[in-house]
């Protein structure tokens, strides 16, 4: 029992002890209580008295130490707090982590792909000036507004090529013939056969350069202008910025 | 409102030192008026009155007794459920502070020299 019921206990019973004695002193002499009985209630007040006391020691005791218990209590919401904010800083740590591995993972992958089919930086640097000698990447440097160049090929460039030659050249007639045969065949729907002629006609050879079957020989396609070369070589570094720049425009 | 109404019952809470039980003299004061035998009337009446006010005293005293000891801090419990649950705060405090301080000052991540 906690000692705050005994408390009050002790207090209902002082209560119902006094009544008694006093409804004692005002009754009647023939309801009055012997000597004896009377003597043993008032021992009884005192004794309750006295126990009421011991148990305010007691209580006293037990208010020092509830005033411990405070302290250690706030201590352990401090501990709680503390551990609360340890677990999410690890938490968060535990993410950042298991990102960074994940990622990291990723680009041994890519490595690893990479390592299986090495390709020389010559071929893509080669391959490289090739798409941009076009110009359709980017505009040459000193192009300005009326300048007659374009990105695609003009009909200037097209009629000075392949295939306005081929309709002025009278030598190389008989490989307009051969067009017409082939086109004719692709209209009678031969699905998986690639015809002969057109096989031959245009092929890439191991240097990497497109070359075209004249008679018995080939000659090798120029897809590239000589004239621009040299200064698009010197400005390859700094074309990734300006088509960059470009680009956005 | 309630807030403060609670917040002055927790100012309330007084020590026993505070405490002041004085039963036993207003019992001691009624027995000894209700024995007193008086002669004239007007003293009796007197007295009579007296007695009343100091039965209304008694009982006064009693409730306010009551009423403090509620007030009491720390009493809820016996001594030997108190000084239990003090040792059970004291061990629930060192495991968190242990468990704090292992894993604030644990370093398992080496970092490895290639």
């Amino acid at each position: 029992m906690s000692t705050k019921e005994k408390l009050l206990y002790i207090i209902d019973d002082i209560e119902l002890i006094s009544k008694e004695i006093i409804e004692n002193s005002i009754a009647p002499k023939h309801l009055k209580l012997s000597g004896p009985e009377y003597a043993q209630l008032t021992e009884l007040l005192m004794a309750k008295n006295n126990e009421l006391n011991e148990t305010l020691k007691l209580a006293a005791e037990q208010a020092q130490i509830d005033k411990k218990m405070d302290i250690l209590k706030a201590e352990v919401e401090r501990q709680d707090h503390d551990i609360n904010h340890l677990q999410k800083q690890l938490k968060e740590a535990e993410q950042i982590l298991s990102t960074a591995i994940y990622q990291a993972n990723q680009k041994l992958q890519s490595i690893a792909r990479a390592n299986k089919r090495p390709v020389s930086s010559e071929e893509l640097i080669k391959f490289a000036h090739r798409i941009s000698a076009s110009n359709a990447i980017c505009a040459p440097l000193t192009w300005q507004q009326g300048d007659p160049r374009r990105p695609y090929p003009t009909d200037i460039e097209m009629r000075l090529g392949l295939l306005g030659r081929l309709m002025s050249d009278p030598i190389n007639g008989h490989l307009l013939q051969q067009q017409n045969n082939i086109s004719d065949l692709h209209r009678q729907g031969h699905p998986g056969e690639i015809p002969a002629a057109q096989q031959n006609q245009f092929a890439w050879h191991p240097s990497g350069e497109i070359h075209m079957s004249v008679g018995q020989g080939s000659v090798p396609m120029d897809t590239r202008n000589h004239k621009q070369e040299t200064e698009d070589v010197e400005v390859m570094s700094t074309d990734s910025s300006s088509s960059s720049s470009s680009d956005s425009q | 409102m309630e807030s403060d109404e609670q917040n002055q019952e927790l100012d309330k809470r007084i020590t026993v030192e505070d405490l002041n039980i004085e039963i036993l003299p207003v019992v001691y004061e009624i027995i000894r008026s209700v024995e007193k035998d008086h002669h004239d009337n007007t003293a009796k009446t007197r007295e009579s009155q007296d007695c009343s006010q100091k039965v209304l005293e008694l009982q006064k005293r009693l409730d306010q007794a009551r009423a403090e000891i509620r007030l009491l801090p720390g009493i809820e419990y016996s001594k030997e459920q108190q000084l239990n649950h003090l040792e059970a705060l004291k061990t629930q405090l060192k495991l968190k502070q242990e468990l704090l301080h292992k894993y604030r000052y644990m370093y398992s991540f080496e970092v490895q020299k290639p």
